[in-house]
């Protein structure tokens, strides 16, 4: 790593007053760390904000009862939450399914949805790829079998973040302070630059300070899973979330999202639209998957993730059913 | 279903108001007694690039440093320690041979900064051993043969008590989850989840057979 | 014909390791952890490019930071590298931080040249020139039986054809290469993580241009070699030259990108294969043919050990009639180097591969078919004992034909290796208070070799193992040579039982004691006075031989919705001699098995044609097995005493990736031709990926 300075913020005002042009947050730095020893990124300061949010999972009721996530939570802490597990089972199989047990203990729910791009070409210290400032995306006729099948840019490098995807199919909001306000931003707004921007993976700058995720509990069912190559601690190859009201056996306000095939969390209109008031079956949830999937661009290598995510959106609605 | 708030009487306007003050009246009473020990270990205003005053608390001593904020834990106890349980493989944290305990959490000493252990508990695999005398985990790796060459083995070991503190008979799906983030090149893992088993105080299964094989012709 | 005791008392005994508690304790200093008063941190730059004409690289502004106290160059200013990671410099410096610094500092002034890192493009006559002679090597041409092959295949009731591949495989011990040189005037003291301390001393003196006896390599604990880790390599030469300049000792470890750089890897194979049987059954004929790559070089060129891209086909099998041409192919990629069993993992995928297709073909059960044709009596054996324990034949179902979307399946290989060794000596001191400490340079990769020689001399003297004290890695003590060919139990176990028979003689002439063995010890060592005694001894014939084999079965399941692959269970039947510890051996089976599932589902080294670069840099890329993808694994022990003490590190690792392919085949009632068998060509393989045929 470069050198740096350090500080530790008690507020998110302070650790915005502390960041700077060429500053970085710091919570568990799992993400963050690795790419500044491989010269990726250098902060010239490093913010800790770990202590700067209150870290309490909050339940709220009234009229829009919901849970309040601080950004600062670990993933462990999500796992472990009882509460959660019980409302948003989906939200506690993508949770369990990151990384290890040693990140789960250090990584935070901000820095999973904030990390940045795993295509190999954009991590490899010595390439400067089209993501880093440099002019070529090497990932679109090279080696890019864990590559994107859609990108509004020519950018491939697909979204790794668990959380992303099953919060987007819990239509999250996301609390932000940027330009000295707060903002409430959708999963869409949050990730939306990414689609088209090929420098960005999400839709903030380095200083804006992520404060806390809110879910509403409008669904009584959600569902995560994913495939990798390996049985554990290894980058899903496709996941997919699927969040809803099933009562008398049919779906209502059914959101569907895939990860690891966009540089977004990725979902169709039209299949939740499909879904609406239909029974999962086999049958519905295949068709889902079929306008899901219509668009899908393959890459040489990545053709495979086609028929993958189309088990997984299969098989995730189907759990829904339980 | 209907949800059960965790926190009863908290209602968003109190919560929304308490978002973003000060640590002096964060409510959690794990952020309180952390953010109280940041206070104290840290002064307020950025330090370095430069080395700067480090304090951290290693196998329950209080050991000084002067590290520059780029200094890994790892790095902090290996080359400044030096403590070399923990093994320096990967430093990327994808593969456990530095797994230390930090408040007893399981952690990847390679992906923290030794400025950001401060304030906390560290516990590395020479911290287990009290005066001589071998955890339970420990002497259940050497019976059950569960190290080789042994480099990843501290990393193991680190992981397997921060299960059996936590989950003190843990099943054998329990045990592959919470070593699932250590790496072992000479495939040590059947021995892992045996060593695990056993120093639990569950049954481990016998799985290798020896004949005694004639003459070959 | 061995001389080893018909009933021991140690030998063969499961027995810990003596090392296990400086291991659990973190107590054991690797030669990561060695740090000797006043040492610097080495650090390598390495080459960006992978092929390059330099011109210059200039070290003063690296030379001018703090705490720098050395750079020098690897190979001259002026120079062609041939791949990415090249050494090109390397600096000392007295933190880690500034080393890095320091190495970000030098500048390099080179001219990109065209450059070749996929096998496919290096074939071509039209490649960019690697080395200076052709990429393509002349094959190397073998035949036997009947000239007239292709007549008989012809003729054959059974003929199968296929191209199969195997990637690069790297070694990625967790412990990285690495040495820390002291240059101290005319001696060195240097600690290594090595396979072979004398070839790293020997190494040494050449590149410092000092006596062989001047110099003192220690390795008293290493983090796995696998076979990468002989001689100083440019690395070690690198901290003795900086040593030097620094007059301090320099450390310098690899880093994990390093390791997949330049320091060995397994040869790709590219294996086109014909076998032909008769409608008995019988093998008939084989005609294979191999394009490998080692790289920009094997460590020697030729075949098997060493690096070279030559493999073992067709493996084990009685084919009477062969026509074999194996190529290799140069690419601007790091060199190769010995890998657990050269050249035998990947011709075992091969050949066991083509052995189950013409089973299939005959409709004969792939179990039977190879007790027909594999004439080694010890594997048939394991075949049957395994096949037993695993429940073969009531598995056993033709190819794809569980219904439902999740598949199971079966499938076996086998192994053979040489093993054995020789040429080792030793020592032993035998103290008037009864403590005994033998000593032998050899070293314990991880495999107990430790433990073998505390379980010997126990045997010898009527101890138990915990009352020997055992040192080993160091070449000031007795010669002992590199652990590799699976050859350092036969070599060293032989050595130290004649250095305590020879000092069981000793003992009784020095104090009248007929039998100081077992009980009698501590009063005959009292006799001893005031004198400690010592004896040499070294290898003898008669208490080792070669020739190792086994067999692994694997079950597998498949989910052919999303190709994802699960071992569920392996057993593991070998043979290596007399077994000294039934532990141990069984950890290096598992261990072998475990590697051998990463060779199977997980793990290729992978280049970036567009760049020339390595692109799977870490374990969160390059993937090797994790505990969750560890199956139930069952291992049977043929112990053969009569047969001497062979070897077991090798065989272990050969038959999995065979098995395991024959059980994702048997599941789905296709065939992946190439390894890893991925999600991906799994999926590819069943149709279900459009556009993509051949797998």
């Amino acid at each position: 790593m470069n050198p740096f300075e350090y500080v530790s913020a008690t507020t998110p005002d302070e650790a915005i007053s502390y960041i700077g042009k060429n500053g970085r947050y710091l919570a568990g730095g799992i993400d963050l760390l690795g790419e500044m020893k491989d010269y990726i990124i250098s902060p010239d300061i490093l913010v800790n904000v770990k202590s700067a949010v209150n870290p309490s999972i909050v339940f709220l009721k009234g009229d829009l009862a919901g849970w309040a996530l601080p950004a600062s939570v670990t993933v462990s802490e999500l796992v472990a939450d009882q509460g959660l597990r019980s409302t948003l089972p989906g939200l506690i199989e993508a949770a369990t399914e990151i990384g290890s047990p040693q990140i789960r203990d250090m990584a935070t729910l901000g820095g999973n949805l904030l990390q940045h791009s795993r295509c190999w070409y954009y991590r490899q210290p010595d390439i400067v790829c089209l993501k880093r400032g440099g002019t070529t995306c090497y990932g679109t006729g090279g080696e890019n079998k864990y590559l994107a099948l859609y990108s509004g840019c020519a950018c491939v490098s697909p979204i790794v973040s668990n959380l992303s995807v099953i919060l987007t199919a819990l239509d999250a909001k996301v609390r932000v302070k940027r330009d000295g306000k707060e903002q409430t931003l959708s999963m869409h707004e949050l990730y939306q630059e990414a689609w088209k921007n090929p420098a960005a993976h999400n839709a903030l700058q380095p200083q804006d300070f992520l404060l806390s995720v809110h879910i509403l509990t409008r669904v009584n069912r959600s569902a995560y899973r994913q495939v990798s190559e390996k049985n554990a601690f290894d980058w899903a190859l496709v996941s997919c979330a699927a969040a809803g009201n099933v009562t008398d056996g049919k779906i209502h306000d059914a959101r569907v999202v895939l990860g690891s095939i966009a540089p977004v969390p990725y979902m169709v209109e039209e299949a939740n639209k499909f879904l609406e008031g239909k029974p999962l079956t086999d049958e519905t949830a295949s068709k889902a998957a079929d306008l899901i999937l219509k668009d899908a661009k393959p890459l040489a290598q990545n053709g495979y993730k086609v028929p993958l995510a189309h088990t997984l959106i299969r098989r995730t609605l189907l759990a829904l059913n339980a | 279903m209907k949800p059960t708030p965790p926190s009863p009487g908290l209602d968003r306007r109190t919560f929304l108001k308490g978002l973003g003050t000060s640590a002096a009246v964060v409510a959690a009473a794990q952020g309180k007694a952390m953010a109280d020990e940041l206070n104290k270990a840290t002064p307020p205003g950025p330090q370095g690039p430069g080395p700067v005053p480090i304090t951290l608390s290693i196998n329950g001593e209080k050991k000084q440093f002067t590290l520059e904020p780029r200094v890994t834990l790892l790095d902090a106890l290996r080359n400044f320690g030096p403590l070399t349980g923990a093994k320096e493989v990967c430093d990327r944290g994808m593969c456990g041979a530095c797994s230390v305990l930090l408040n007893g959490k399981l952690i990847y000493a390679c992906m923290k900064l030794a400025i950001d252990a401060q304030g906390h508990e560290i516990t590395t695999v020479e911290g287990l051993a009290k005066n001589g005398q071998l955890t339970p985990v420990q002497q259940a790796f050497i019976d059950c043969d569960a190290l080789m060459c042994g480099f990843c083995t501290p990393g193991f070991v680190m992981a397997t008590t921060a299960l059996l503190n936590s989950n003190p008979k843990p099943t054998e799906a329990e045990i592959r989850t919470a070593c699932s983030g250590n790496l072992c090149r000479c495939g040590t893992y059947p021995h892992v989840i045996k060593a695990a088993l056993k120093a639990s105080g569950q049954a481990v299964a016998e799985t290798t057979t020896v004949i005694n094989h004639g003459s070959v012709a | 014909m061995a001389a080893w005791p018909d009933s021991p008392q140690s030998l063969g005994k499961p027995t810990s390791r003596v090392d296990g508690v400086a291991k659990v304790t973190g107590a054991a200093k690797y030669t990561y952890d060695v740090q000797p008063d006043g040492w610097l941190y080495g650090m390598i730059l390495r080459s960006k490019w992978p092929a390059a004409k330099v011109t210059k690289i200039d070290l003063s502004k690296a030379q001018a930071m703090p705490g720098v106290k050395a750079a020098v160059l690897a190979g001259g200013e002026q120079r062609t590298v041939r791949f990415y990671g090249q050494e090109l410099a390397a600096v000392a410096a007295t933190t880690k931080q500034q080393a890095l610094d320091a190495i970000r500092a030098i500048e390099v002034t080179a001219e990109p040249l065209p450059f070749v890192v996929k096998e496919d493009d290096a074939i071509k006559p039209d490649s960019p020139p690697v080395g200076d002679g052709p990429n393509l090597s002349q094959p190397k041409v073998d035949s036997k039986g009947d000239p007239n092959i292709d007549a008989l295949f012809t003729s054959a009731a059974a003929v199968c054809e296929a191209e199969l591949r195997t990637p690069v495989q790297l070694h990625h011990a967790l412990e990285t290469h690495g040495n820390t040189v002291s240059v101290q005037g005319d001696h060195v003291v240097a600690w290594a993580s090595t396979q072979g301390i004398f070839s790293v001393r020997d190494g040494l003196a050449g590149n410092l241009g000092m006596p062989q006896s001047n110099i003192q390599v220690i390795c008293d604990h290493m983090g796995g070699g696998f076979g990468a880790k002989f001689s100083p390599g440019v690395h070690g030469g690198l901290a003795a030259q900086l040593s030097k300049a620094a007059g301090a000792p320099v450390k310098l470890m690899l880093t994990r990108l390093d390791e997949g750089l330049a320091v060995g890897n397994r040869p790709s194979s590219i294996q086109k294969l014909k076998f032909a049987a008769g409608a008995d059954g019988k093998l008939i004929a084989a005609d294979v043919e191999n394009h490998g790559s080692p790289g920009i070089s094997g460590s020697r060129k030729t075949a098997g050990g060493g690096g070279g891209a030559d493999i073992a086909l067709p493996y084990i099998y009685n084919f009477p009639n062969v026509h074999s041409q194996q190529f290799g192919v140069i690419m601007n990629t790091g060199p190769a180097s010995a890998f657990r069993a050269p050249g035998h993992p990947p011709a075992s995928f091969g050949t066991e591969s083509m052995i189950d297709d013409l089973a299939v073909k005959l409709n004969m059960d792939p179990l039977q078919f190879r007790l027909l044709n594999d004439g080694n009596p010890t594997r048939q054996r394991e075949y049957k004992e395994g096949a037993e324990k695993f429940g073969w034949t009531a598995k056993y179902k033709k190819p794809g034909s569980d219904p439902g979307p999740i598949k199971t399946g079966i499938g076996c290989a086998g192994a053979t290796w040489g093993g054995g060794g020789k040429g080792s000596e030793a020592q032993v001191q035998i103290n008037p208070d009864a403590t005994v400490e033998v000593r032998c340079g050899t070293q314990d990769l991880g495999t107990g070799s430790r433990t073998v020689v505390a379980i010997v001399a126990a045997e010898a003297f009527g101890l138990r193992p915990d009352q020997i004290k055992v040192k080993i890695g160091d070449t000031n003590l007795p010669f002992s040579g590199g652990s590799g060919g699976s050859s350092t139990t036969a070599s060293m176990s032989p050595a130290v039982w004649d250095t305590c028979q020879n000092a069981l003689t000793a003992l009784q002439t020095q104090t009248g004691v007929a039998d100081a063995r077992g009980a009698a010890w501590p009063d005959a060592c009292k006799k001893l006075g005031i004198n400690p005694l010592t004896a040499q001894g070294k290898w003898q014939e008669g208490f080792s031989s070669s020739g190792a084999g086994g067999v692994n079965f694997a079950e597998v399941e498949v989910d052919t919705e999303t190709g994802h692959v699960r071992v569920k269970k392996v057993v593991a039947v070998h043979d290596c001699g007399l077994i000294i510890n039934p532990l141990a051996t069984t950890s290096q089976i598992n261990g072998g098995v475990m590697c051998g599932i990463g060779y199977a589902l997980y793990e290729e080294r992978i280049m970036d044609r567009q760049t020339g670069l390595l692109l799977n840099t870490n374990f969160d890329s390059y993937k090797i097995t994790n505990i969750a993808d560890c199956p139930e694994i069952e291992v049977i022990l043929i112990n053969m005493p009569e047969r001497g003490v062979i070897g077991i590190g090798e065989p272990a690792v050969i038959p999995p990736a065979g098995a395991i392919a024959n059980a994702v085949a048997n599941a789905i009632g296709v065939r992946v031709h190439s390894l890893p068998i991925t999600p991906a060509k799994v999926l590819a393989a069943l149709g279900k990926v459009p556009n993509v045929t051949a797998v």
